[in-house]
């Protein structure tokens, strides 16, 4: 498999060529165009446990993932990929550390790569936002993309981001999320709600812009439905 | 107080250090990431009654955010902006700059930031009741959705509503049409600020009311 990136930073696009019988997982959507021998499928991932019940609430809350399975046949195939919103896009690649991925960051990965939704860190606390996590493990390439460029942070002490700034962290970190001010009321009206506190040694990825505060800044001028 | 703009025009993004006791006064909702160690606290935009009045009629946060390094070592902190565009930091040696709502991102102490009335020919046309005067000896941070030029204004100067960033004071704003009534309407410019008297001015290559114009009848 080979990859290049097009288009960085503002309108980036993941150019992938697959060898024969090779496959390649991403976010369902996210395929702009494709070789016509590829063969595609598309898988629901829910996160785990919780039942009937659980997997229904996952539902409502947005918290189910659809993942297109792209894999070539008897000849080489070439697939483009892109997020929907402006911004880049980061390869990452996983050798053994766990890496948090906030969903829409998500883009696509190899198939070394397991993805796992239901990562309830800190899920409960992102009130008002529509966020959840996925885990990737195991080892081969995610490409993430984000709303802007993406900044890294080598974190090694203490380090704080807003949660909507959150593209991907390594496990290798010590995570809790806090209020940005020590006061509640504070915190309710700084405009940076509730934070992300990194602490210990590994990689935090930012992105530069927030597609919360962008979309209410647009959203709110717009009628309602 | 050391600063770089980077991701400059799209995405840009304010990285500032901050040496032990320095402070950086920001919208609400402009940190993107900060060293843990850089203390923030809470408080009103320009003192409470004005920040209420902008709150409630000017459509901007009420809040501003101060971040302090209390710590004896330099610390980091990012800044941005909601939109997509570009950032420009300008220093005020005594001078004054006058924000349109929306612009405005940071400052450093020393800087006044006072709330003004704009007038109801300026609401009507989109621009907002109240305008930011920022006043004094200090950096200050703003922003656009879309590039920012830098224009030099000698007499007069028209510019479409919802392009002017920034103005020197020394210049006077007036909303009018940008032609007859007529021709204001089917020319697409509807109204125009008719600018006055000389000083620095900064326009926006993108306008939001632009984009929300062209969003509105595809929901």
């Amino acid at each position: 498999m080979k990859l290049e990136l097009l288009h960085q930073p503002d309108s980036a696009v993941a150019k992938v060529l697959l060898d024969p019988q090779e496959e390649i997982l991403a976010e369902a959507g996210a395929m702009v165009a494709m070789s016509s021998s590829i063969d595609v499928s598309t898988t629901l991932r829910k996160g785990k446990g919780g039942g009937v019940l659980g997997g229904l609430k996952r539902m409502v809350a947005g918290e189910s993932l659809f993942i297109s399975v792209f894999r070539s046949g008897g000849s080489a195939a070439e697939l483009y990929l892109s997020p929907t919103l402006m911004g880049d896009i980061l390869p990452y690649t996983l050798s053994g550390t766990e890496l948090v991925i906030q969903s829409t960051s998500y883009l696509a990965s190899t198939p070394g790569v397991q993805i796992d939704l239901g990562f309830t860190g800190f899920k409960s606390l992102f009130s008002g936002e529509s966020l959840f996590w996925l885990t990737a493990n195991g080892s081969g390439l995610a490409l993430l993309n984000a709303f802007g460029s993406v900044y890294e942070i080598d974190v090694d002490g203490e380090y704080v981001v807003d949660t909507g700034h959150i593209v991907a962290f390594e496990r290798t970190l010590d995570y809790s999320i806090s209020k940005a001010n020590k006061s509640w009321a504070g915190a309710f009206f700084s405009g940076e709600g509730f934070v992300c506190h990194f602490k210990g040694k590994g990689k935090v990825f930012c992105q530069t812009h927030n597609p919360g505060s962008f979309g209410r800044m647009v959203g709110g001028k717009l009628p309602p439905r | 107080m050391k600063y770089d703009i980077r991701y400059k025009p799209a995405f840009a993004t304010i990285f500032l250090t901050l040496q032990p006791g320095e402070q950086i006064f920001a919208e609400a909702g402009a940190m993107a990431s900060m060293s843990g160690k850089v203390a923030m606290d809470t408080g009103f935009f320009g003192g409470l009654i004005p920040g209420l009045l902008k709150a409630f009629l000017g459509g901007e946060s009420l809040f501003l955010n101060e971040f302090t390094n209390k710590t004896q070592s330099p610390q980091e902190i990012v800044l941005t902006q909601s939109s997509m565009g570009d950032i420009v930091q300008t220093q005020l040696n005594g001078g004054s700059l006058c924000l349109q709502p929306g612009a405005y991102i940071a400052h450093t102490k020393g800087i006044k930031v006072d709330l003004q009335w704009a007038g109801f020919a300026s609401w009507f046309s989109g621009e907002g009741l109240f305008k930011l005067k920022l006043s004094g000896n200090g950096m200050i941070f703003f922003g656009a959705y879309g590039g920012l030029s830098e224009k030099n204004v000698t007499d007069s100067f028209v510019v479409d509503s919802g392009h002017l960033v920034a103005y020197e004071p020394g210049i006077k704003l007036n909303v009018g049409l940008s032609g007859s009534m007529m021709g204001s309407l089917t020319s697409g410019e509807g109204f125009v600020n008719k600018l006055e008297g000389s000083g620095k001015i900064y326009l926006q290559s993108r306008s939001m009311g632009g984009l929300v114009k062209f969003l509105k009848p595809k929901l």
